[in-house]
């Protein structure tokens, strides 16, 4: 059986992974966008107190398994003492049941279990595997970039809508690149089609920071735009949660060692996830004098839970506008909305307040 | 001095070891009692409306306690012997109970891949110290414990007598002569063990003319026939918990097969936001459903009804 890959799907990354499987020689049919009916036809096959976002990438797989698909890659381990470390024999064991004849490739996500694994499947050689993994990371970097600056030029575009528009389009043409030489000449121009947005420079914003677990909110298509919508309210979002933060903690360990000594008066233990972070960052935010500070996370996610009231109750000692949205199949567009929109106002008295 | 110990969650993993210990090293202790609809209300009141049932009665207990005592001890239990782990929302317990309690906690991390239990005890012991009386000694410690992890040590009579011996082991093997249809029970000792939150199931189970099997009641054999038996579910739990509930649910359904016994059904008991209960019922659900048992799953929250659990036990028990 030749395998045809698919994968988790992840926000914009998607792009990234899809690109890495390719170059690596194998068949790729990328996971189906996250709509209301792949959530809906996830969350029907999936164990019902399980987190969201094993039932929305459950829910991805299912359209790409129909047009052929035969291999699915997942990591484990990525959240330390939660639930995603079983993310993949349950996902394997549910489709197995569902009646789909899948072949589950679930790694611990270390360096060399990843690269045994993807040797495996694909025989590609060492050095075409580096060059893959080096597009990959060129590819990221790039999304994350786009992803920041557009957090920037949102809130300050003169002409609306202009920042999203140019954004996906950048993010459809990097999509279609194939050749790791043609690169160089994209990225300057993305970069620079974004930087030629008219701007109001100079301009007195509200700053707020998105908090939370990581598949929630850096997901577009879960959060239901919650950064798009900040910016276009004229609201700068930050956020320090992506790929590349998780990875660099994964990296270099005395990361982790750092945010535990800076959160030591509030927790003194890891609770799995990444619900230190939420803590630090809320911290950070704080000092940096930001207007407000929302957390994601997927309904009943434990990490997240568990650090929820430590938040609450730097939320009351700062006075900083806080809002905590939790995420899952019964979540309704609107509902988040109108609490969006509550909080936006709260921001900007905040804000104008803070400046009498 | 008086050290509280909330009757709840982390309680049950140890019953009577911790209120033997600081007893034997000469403090008062104050056990909440056994959980009622006050605890409950109270815990609902104050948790994070997402966080699990158990934790939410947990608050409730330490509620309880707040200003009945010098001290509340919440230890952060985060690995066994076995350096398996326990489960993630236990990590954050005592700094979250800092939060809601005015009396000082009591807390030392149990981390059995860093330090040994006896080393974590010592230090937790260093901690003791009054104003008229110096901390305990090595010594003074390791006799507690010692007394404390005795089996059939007799409480003394400043204990609340009804805090004792709720885990008396009836003889398993009597039980699984019995001519009665015998349903295994499975869940955590919080659950299993606290009537107020399970809805004394066990009593209703019996009314109902069974005999109830508590999965912990369990003994696993010493010649670990479970490994050398080819299971069709193979997970590896990295939860204590997980670990020893498949084991166990292996263990019997071995035995049903030499020992010539039947096991009529299985119920687990979950409480309501349980994150790890969502993983391991997929494995227990299947261990049963592949020997052909009818198998029962029953969440509990603060909302249950006694009707409503009844209800689902009388159809249970026709089916079978």
């Amino acid at each position: 059986m030749k395998p045809i890959i698919t994968f988790a799907r992840w926000g914009n990354y998607t792009i990234a992974f899809k690109t890495l499987f390719e170059q690596l020689g194998l068949e790729v049919i990328p996971p189906e966008k996250t709509n209301s009916q792949t959530i809906a036809e996830g969350a029907k096959i999936a164990p019902e107190m399980y987190c969201f976002p094993m039932k929305v990438t459950l829910g991805n797989y299912l359209p790409a398994l129909k047009k052929g698909a035969n291999t699915i890659f997942m990591v484990q381990n990525v959240g330390g003492s939660c639930r995603q470390r079983y993310y993949g024999v349950i996902q394997e064991k549910v489709l197995k049941e569902a009646g789909h004849n899948i072949n589950f490739l679930d790694f611990r996500a270390t360096p060399k279990d990843i690269y045994s694994a993807i040797k495996k499947i694909s025989n590609a050689s060492f050095w075409q595997i580096i060059k893959a993994g080096r597009f990959f990371f060129k590819k990221l970097r790039l999304i994350e970039k786009m992803e920041k600056m557009a957090q920037y030029y949102r809130p300050r575009e003169i002409e609306k809508r202009m920042t999203d528009k140019i954004l996906t389009e950048g993010l459809s043409k990097l999509e279609e690149l194939k050749k790791e030489k043609d690169f160089p000449k994209l990225k300057r121009e993305i970069l620079k089609r974004l930087s030629e947005i008219k701007i109001e420079v100079n301009k007195d914003l509200p700053k707020v920071g998105l908090i939370g677990e990581i598949y929630t909110v850096c997901d577009p298509s879960i959060n239901f735009e919650v950064e798009s919508k900040l910016g276009k309210e004229g609201i700068e979002v930050h956020r320090e949660m992506d790929i590349t933060y998780h990875l660099k903690k994964l990296i270099l360990p005395w990361k982790d060692w750092i945010i535990q000594r800076k959160i030591n008066p509030y927790l003194r233990s890891t609770v799995g996830g990444h619900g230190r972070d939420a803590i630090y960052e809320m911290l950070h935010y704080i000092k940096e004098d930001f207007d407000g500070v929302i957390h994601l996370l997927p309904f009943g996610c434990m990490p997240e839970i568990t650090v929820r009231p430590i938040l609450e109750k730097i939320h009351q000692e700062s006075g900083i506008p806080f809002l905590s949205l939790s995420l899952d199949e019964q979540t309704a567009e609107a509902g988040i909305d109108t609490r969006l929109e509550a909080f936006i106002d709260v921001v900007k008295n905040y804000h104008k307040n803070k400046k009498l | 001095m008086t050290i509280g110990i909330p009757r709840a969650l982390i309680y049950w993993k140890q019953p009577h070891f911790w209120e033997t210990f600081f007893e034997n090293l000469g403090f008062k202790v104050l056990l909440s009692p056994s959980t009622n609809k006050e605890i409950v209300e109270m815990g609902v009141k104050v948790a994070d409306p997402e966080t699990c049932f158990s934790n939410k009665v947990y608050w409730g207990h330490l509620l309880w306690l707040d200003e009945k005592c010098d001290l509340i001890f919440v230890p952060r239990l985060k690995a066994n012997k076995e350096k398996l782990e326990y489960c993630p929302k236990f990590f954050g317990l005592p700094d979250l109970a800092k939060i809601l309690v005015k009396t000082p906690i009591l807390t030392e991390t149990f981390d059995e891949r860093k330090e040994k239990f006896e080393k974590t005890l010592e230090r937790l012991g260093k901690k003791l110290k009054t104003t008229t009386l110096p901390p305990p000694t090595k010594e003074e410690i390791k006799k507690a414990a010692k007394i404390a992890s005795l089996k059939d040590y007799n409480p003394p009579a400043t204990l609340p007598a009804e805090g004792w011996a709720p885990k008396e082991r009836q003889d398993f093997f009597k039980k699984i002569q019995t001519k009665k249809p015998k349903i295994i029970l499975i869940s955590h000792p919080y659950n299993l063990y606290d009537d107020y939150v399970n809805l004394r199931i066990k009593e209703k189970l019996e009314k109902l003319g069974a005999e109830a099997i508590f999965v912990d009641e369990i003994p696993i054999s010493v010649n670990q026939r479970t490994n050398q038996r080819e299971s069709a579910v193979s997970i590896k739990f990295h939860w204590e918990f997980g670990k020893e509930i498949m084991e166990k649910i292996r263990e019997i359904l071995d035995m049903s097969k030499f020992r010539n016994f039947e096991l009529a059904g299985a119920i687990e008991i979950s409480s309501f936001a349980c994150g790890c209960d969502a993983v391991i019922k997929e494995f227990v659900e299947k261990e049963f459903k592949q020997n052909k048992i009818p198998f029962l799953y029953l969440m509990i929250d603060e909302q249950t009804g006694e009707a409503g659990i009844q209800t689902r036990l009388e159809a249970f028990m026709d089916t079978i």
